[in-house]
């Protein structure tokens, strides 16, 4: 009995903590000896998902496009909010797509989940990617209002209304934290320093009984998995994958470095009196006695 | 405002006991535990015992977890061997207490807490959610207050509710004492202060080392010169693959002549006979050569550190039966001599190829402190106010009479208890202290922990002095004189301990716990009847401040603790005694850098002292 | 033609334009000016704008380089909400009658170009709206040519070489801070899924493009547009606005701090030495790129106070100019030092003397940080009572 049905949108992304991540001698990343995870802007998708999960019943779907492997990230999503369904949307011909081309194969999943679709959560960005177009185009070809960079929010389940606290920083100004209403259904781009807060003991305890089925859930996770390909899905080829992406990649080529700006003078940082000197000199600077 | 019929503070062995017994009545239970899951505040020495005493009745762990607690709770090891050493310089003298240590016992288990505690709650919990009830980690209790007949309940982290009765089961330094007033807080001369650090040891190793089969255990406690003249002793426990090592002493004997706790677990730990326990083979990394190509050095450090990685892994499977047999059955090794094979094969690699040094040194893993509550002198009379029950070291309850070392099954009887009283309450829906805290309270005094704490055990006494018999007489004699001589003959003895308990503990005590009892009777024994023993070594022993990196933390950026007066004596004296170096003197002034502390409440006396909020501060690894 | 102009499309708070909107004027103004001389042609730059009472902002983006101002006026558009500002702009864009007030616009049916800024507002703004105008868009941007290019692509040229007139290259640096991405926004030519993208859109980063100078003689077009809207599209409303202070304040400290992966080694000490350095010097704590993708396992506070996005110095985070600027444990990588060389003073602390950051310092201090910053740390301090640093 599910008055609240929820999407997240994830991603598998190269893991890019120390152990895991490999970097080429030029600094650039070497992914086939990357490990591979749920992405860290979709695992706070999934937290925002539970955080329903847990104050209103809700139902979750956890979706991604991506190739086969791109399960794992669904098991760990599961983990994270106990999903009642995975959904992969995995053919070759999506290929190559860009964010558009990736957002239409998207809501054509989402829109084939069973109940209508509430609330549809993505991450701010992917960590490899970084875009952040995918989860407002597909938000668009939904018809979802789209919320972004929210840092906290509640369903008054009677209105069927959302109220969200976004976070937004207008560089070169101030930051101001915007409080909006929205009748469902609606798309929320979670912000990357949402936490997911229970206030009360009785909260607290379904958090942990949903937290202790979603560990079972996942282990068994492809219980709960759908994989469709294209023609399952029943997307238009002509707009998904390579076909479909208005953009291409060009070319890849490295920044140039650019000519030395400064001249550097080298001091021996285990040498006290080299170091006294810095001291000095950075006190001096602060006190805008140096002009350079 | 939510409302429970009962809320146990403090997800220690206690606490966690009364959750699981009023759920096995049948009551809606919750739990809250500060820290971010429970176990990560807990440290024992320690020994998790269950007692079949004479008279009375102890509620014991198995009685709570019922036979799944035997079957596969992740307790260390059995204790089977309980030895006593007295120690000068570099000769010992060993007493065997197994006979002592088996005293009315049905088992000792070496226990490390953050594991144990975590199984404790995996149970509780479980069979709590069946009632509706349940654990709330990473909450802080802030203040209770009483309206009417409903004790209100603030923390730090939820919307306030409401409790009909409260256990109170938050340790040593029980902020609900202190917030509600129940008992004022403990004083150097009621308290010990704990340090231990967590020694890794391969299990076949640890086996051969103390002879002992893969079902055994050994406990090693001393006393002598290790003590640094200070009141109390050193103690070394095996667990399944590591060791427990530490140091337990009053906390008054420390207040007059402070001593850094590091100091004090240093002093054992350098000890020969310690050292000589605890020592392993480590692989020490060469200096890569400076002058090659950057990245050909950061591909030999690459390679150096992932195989003496691999080698630790591949020795600690070796040196364990279970592991082995798992190692083999995933089908990544076919046999065992494989294995070796492997081993073998990757200790050379590291030698040849990169001039790995393998050396004798100890691996320490872990540093902690605790307070212990001498239950003998500060045992809460009546362990309740109002609707609030005290139990284990929040009651100041423990028994702790020479080497008998006992905290955490007076905790889990204690909690037994207090379950069983409020579960009457609720039936009758009467909270009101006569009828259940007085209920609980006399409870406590029926139980034969409490018995200990008031009285010798005359026939503990008895074995003590029988494993002592090959002590020199006039050791003895000239020190305890009048009252203990006739302690040694058979016929007096009766008459000797009944004597004894007409003048009371608190008359006794200054006698047997002494420096005569701890120092220079030990040393005098060594000396005289020790047996020589060498260190082949010396241990690499951390600084304080290496010990603190090793510990992990969650710093709440402010500090948790207030200095209330920066100038006085005692605080001065905190700067020593603190395990952690978190005071130090500026100007004139004591002043705190509460990031390193490890909530042990060694400065709680003179302190604003609370815990930090919840999930922050310390998270201990093996407790 | 079908697709004129280059659309801009402004952001501003209460008529302030935000800096960035002005530098997208500054570099609009460029690349038309190039690709009208090449191309003998006189397409617009055309400053988009919604709001409520802003008029003299329009003004004011004529004088910084734009030849025409569309601007929707209405109390709904005082504060951004991105489905109806998606919906405007969307009308907007294809309104041709709009186009004609201030050019030849027969045939016209959307913009060539467009630009957003690649904030939090910009980058969600503009994927919605080439969403809704179903073309491409390529976000966070750094450099962009106008160039005329052979393609030869699998499918949208169905491998044979064909050619691309005045395609916008539009550069992203990737997460790595090293590489260059270009994108293209291309027509399909494939007969088998033939289809026109226009316009071609990017977000811009801030603090990469210079705004023109303010030239107060420039005359240009203010077209008004009456915004129509469908009652369900005001559906979102704004409760409350709060200005915060940012947790993270780079402006107003006159030293910043910053750290990269050569913590590595013990990171939590590390980042501990670091921020009691920034206490030290009344600095704000910086971090690199690869460490907003928290590589290093540190305490959940740590964590969440200092290996966050807010904090990255570089291209796809901040640009700083603070008086002394000190990176300890950084390499140097493009990025970074593209936020941080207008710097007064650059101190860096780093073990090896050959990472790039040795180009871009006044003060390079060789040593590892766990070792120079107590040093350091005590050095300062014996000095710190004679001098006081003013704010």
């Amino acid at each position: 009995m599910a008055n609240l049905n929820i999407a997240v949108i994830v991603k598998l992304e190269p893991d890019f903590s120390e152990g895991n991540v490999s970097y080429n001698a030029d600094g650039t990343l070497n992914r086939a000896e990357t490990k591979s995870i749920l992405g860290p802007h979709s695992a706070v998708a999934s937290n925002a998902a539970f955080y329903a999960k847990v104050r209103y019943g809700a139902q979750i779907a956890v979706t991604t496009m991506g190739p086969p492997i791109a399960d794992t990230a669904l098991q760990q999503a599961q983990l994270l909010c106990d999903a009642d369904e995975l959904h992969l949307y995995s053919d070759r011909i999506f290929a190559g797509a860009d964010t558009l081309a990736t957002a239409e194969v998207l809501k054509t999943g989402i829109s084939k989940i069973e109940g209508k679709m509430d609330i549809v959560f993505s991450g701010h960005r992917a960590s490899d990617g970084e875009t952040g177009q995918t989860g407002p185009q597909t938000a668009w070809k939904l018809g979802f209002t789209f919320l972004g960079n929210v840092i906290h929010y509640d369903v008054n389940m009677q209105n069927k209304t959302v109220r969200a606290r976004r976070m937004i920083s207008l560089q070169g100004f101030y930051d101001v934290v915007e409080e909006v209403e929205a009748p469902l259904p609606v798309f929320i781009a979670i912000d990357p320093s949402y936490k997911a807060s229970f206030n009360t003991v009785s909260q607290r305890l379904a958090f942990e009984k949903y937290q202790k089925e979603a560990k079972t859930r996942a282990q068994d996770y492809k219980q709960y998995l759908k994989v469709f390909n294209a023609q399952q899905l029943g997307v238009d080829p002509k707009l998904v994958g390579l076909p479909g992406s208005p953009t291409i990649v060009y070319k890849v080529e490295r920044i140039p470095k650019a000519k030395a700006s400064r001249k550097a003078e080298v001091v021996d940082g285990i040498s006290r009196e080299q170091v006294a000197k810095v001291a000095s000199k950075m006190y001096e600077v602060l006190e805008g006695m140096v002009i350079k | 405002m939510e409302n429970y019929d009962v809320v146990i503070i403090g997800g220690g062995s206690a606490g966690l006991a009364a959750l699981k017994q009023l759920s096995n009545l049948g009551k809606q239970a919750i739990l809250l535990e500060a820290g971010k899951q429970v176990g990560t505040k807990n440290i024992s020495g320690g020994i998790l015992y269950s007692k079949k005493p004479k008279n009375g009745r102890a509620y014991n762990v198995e009685d709570v977890y019922g036979p799944e607690f035997l079957k596969d709770a992740p307790v260390e090891r059995r204790i089977t061997q309980y030895m006593l050493h007295s120690t000068s310089r570099n000769k010992v003298f060993t007493m065997n207490l197994t006979s002592a240590h088996e005293y009315q016992a049905n088992f000792g288990y070496s226990v490390l807490l953050n594991r144990l505690n975590a199984w404790f709650a995996r149970h509780a919990g479980e069979t709590a959610e069946r009632q509706g009830g349940g654990i709330v980690s990473g909450v802080h209790v802030r203040s209770l207050a009483w309206e009417g007949e409903k004790t209100v309940i603030e923390t730090d982290e939820l919307d306030p509710f409401e409790a009909k009765a409260v256990i109170a089961a938050d340790g040593v330094n029980s902020e609900v004492a202190e917030m509600t007033g129940a008992r004022t807080k403990f004083t150097p001369e009621q308290l010990y202060q704990g340090v231990k650090v967590v020694v890794k040891m391969p299990e076949e190793i640890i086996e051969q080392r103390f002879g002992i089969g893969p079902d055994e255990g050994a406990a090693h406690l001393f006393a002598g010169d290790i003590t640094l003249n200070h009141i109390g002793g050193g103690f070394l426990y095996t667990n399944r693959d590591t060791l427990s090592v530490g140091a337990v002493y009053h906390y008054d004997s420390l207040m007059n002549r402070p001593s850094e706790p590091y100091t004090l677990v240093n002093a054992l730990l350098k000890n020969p006979m310690v050292a000589e326990y605890i020592k392993d083979e480590v692989a020490i990394k060469e200096e890569i050569d400076k002058n090659l190509p950057k990245e050909e050095q950061l591909r030999i450090r690459f390679a150096v550190s992932k195989l003496i990685k691999n080698w630790n892994e591949l020795r600690d499977t070796w040196h364990s039966p279970a592991a082995r047999k798992k190692l083999v059955e995933s089908g990544k090794y076919k046999s065992t001599e494989e294995i070796k094979a492997r081993l073998d094969f990757v200790q050379n690699e590291l030698a040849d190829k990169y001039r790995t040094k393998f050396v004798t040194d100890y691996v320490e893993l872990e540093y902690g402190a605790k307070l212990v509550p001498d239950g003998k002198r500060c045992a809460m009379k009546k362990p309740y106010l109002k609707n609030i029950l005290f139990v284990g070291d929040a009651a100041g309850r423990g028994v702790f009479v020479g080497p008998r070392i006992e905290g955490l099954n007076v905790g889990i009887d204690d909690a037994v208890r207090a379950a069983n009283a409020v579960a009457r309450a609720i039936d009758r829906n009467n909270f009101g202290p006569q009828y259940m805290g007085e209920y609980y309270s006399e409870s406590i005094e029926e139980s034969p922990y409490t018995r200990d704490m008031k009285e010798i055990d005359k026939d503990y006494l008895k074995i003590f002095l029988d494993a002592a018999k090959d002590v020199p007489k006039d050791i003895i004699g000239q020190r305890y004189g009048m009252v203990f001589r006739p302690m040694s003959s058979g016929t007096l003895r009766g008459l000797a301990v009944g004597f004894a308990n007409i003048l009371g503990y608190d008359k006794l005590l200054p006698l047997i716990e002494s420096e005569d009892t701890y120092v220079q009777v030990p040393v005098e024994l060594a000396e005289k009847m020790g047996r020589p023993v060498q260190a082949t070594y010396e241990p690499t022993l951390p600084t304080v401040a290496q010990r603190v990196a090793r510990l992990k933390y969650d710093d709440d950026r402010a500090s948790h603790i207030k200095v209330l007066n920066s100038k006085s004596e005692f605080m001065k004296k905190m700067v020593t005694l603190c395990p952690t170096n978190c005071y130090s003197m500026e100007g004139g002034d004591v002043t705190l850098q509460h990031e390193a502390c490890i909530e042990c409440g060694t400065c709680a006396e003179e302190t604003e002292w609370r815990h930090p909020r919840g999930e922050k501060g310390v998270v201990y690894q093996y407790g | 033609m079908k697709y004129q102009h280059l659309y801009v499309v402004i952001e501003h708070e209460e008529g302030k334009p935000v800096p960035v909107s002005l530098e997208m004027l500054g570099e609009a103004r460029r690349l038309m000016d190039g690709y009208n001389k090449k191309y003998s042609a006189d397409e617009k730059v055309v400053a988009v704008v919604l709001g409520h009472d802003v008029r003299k902002l329009c003004e004011e983006l004529i004088f910084y380089g734009a030849d025409a101002v569309i601007y929707a006026d209405s109390p709904e558009l005082r504060y951004t909400r991105n489905l109806i500002d998606t919906k405007v702009i969307s009308q907007i864009a294809t309104n041709k009658e709009l186009a004609a007030k201030f050019s030849d616009a027969s045939g016209f049916v959307k913009p060539r170009y467009m630009f957003f800024a690649a904030d939090n507002i910009g980058r969600q703004l503009s994927s919605t709206v080439l969403a809704e105008l179903e073309s491409g868009l390529a976000s966070d941007i750094n450099k962009l040519v106008i160039e005329d290019l052979v393609i030869k692509h699998e499918h949208k040229t169905k491998g044979q070489p064909e050619k691309y007139e005045r395609t916008l290259e539009m550069y992203r640096p990737d997460f790595s801070g090293f590489l260059w991405t270009t994108i293209l926004c291309l027509d399909n030519r494939n007969p088998a899924i033939e289809r026109e993208y226009h316009p071609q859109g990017c977000s811009i980063i801030p603090g990469v493009f210079a705004p023109i100078e303010r030239d107060d003689k420039r005359r240009g077009a203010i077209v008004d547009y009456l915004p129509k809207f469908d009652e369900r599209d005001l559906r979102v409303k704004i409760i409350d606005r709060k200005i915060v202070k940012s947790a993270v304040d780079f402006d107003s400290n006159k030293a910043i701090v910053s750290f990269g992966r050569g913590i590595k080694d013990s990171p939590e000490e590390n980042i501990k030495l670091v921020a009691q350095l920034a206490k030290d010097l009344e600095a704000e704590v910086g971090v690199s790129l690869p460490i907003s993708k928290k590589p290093f396992s540190v305490s959940e506070g740590t964590s969440s106070t200092y290996m966050i996005p807010d904090r990255v110095i570089g291209t796809s985070g901040r640009k700083v100019a603070p008086m002394l600027y000190i990176a300890a444990g950084i390499s140097g990588a493009m990025q970074h030092i593209a936020g941080m060389k207008e710097a007064g003073f650059v101190v860096a602390i780093n073990p090896d003397e050959n990472s790039p950051i040795k180009d871009e310092c006044d003060i390079f201090i060789k040593g590892r940080m766990e070792d120079v910053i107590p040093l350091l740390l005590e050095e300062l301090r014996k000095r710190k009572p004679a001098i006081k640093v003013r704010k």
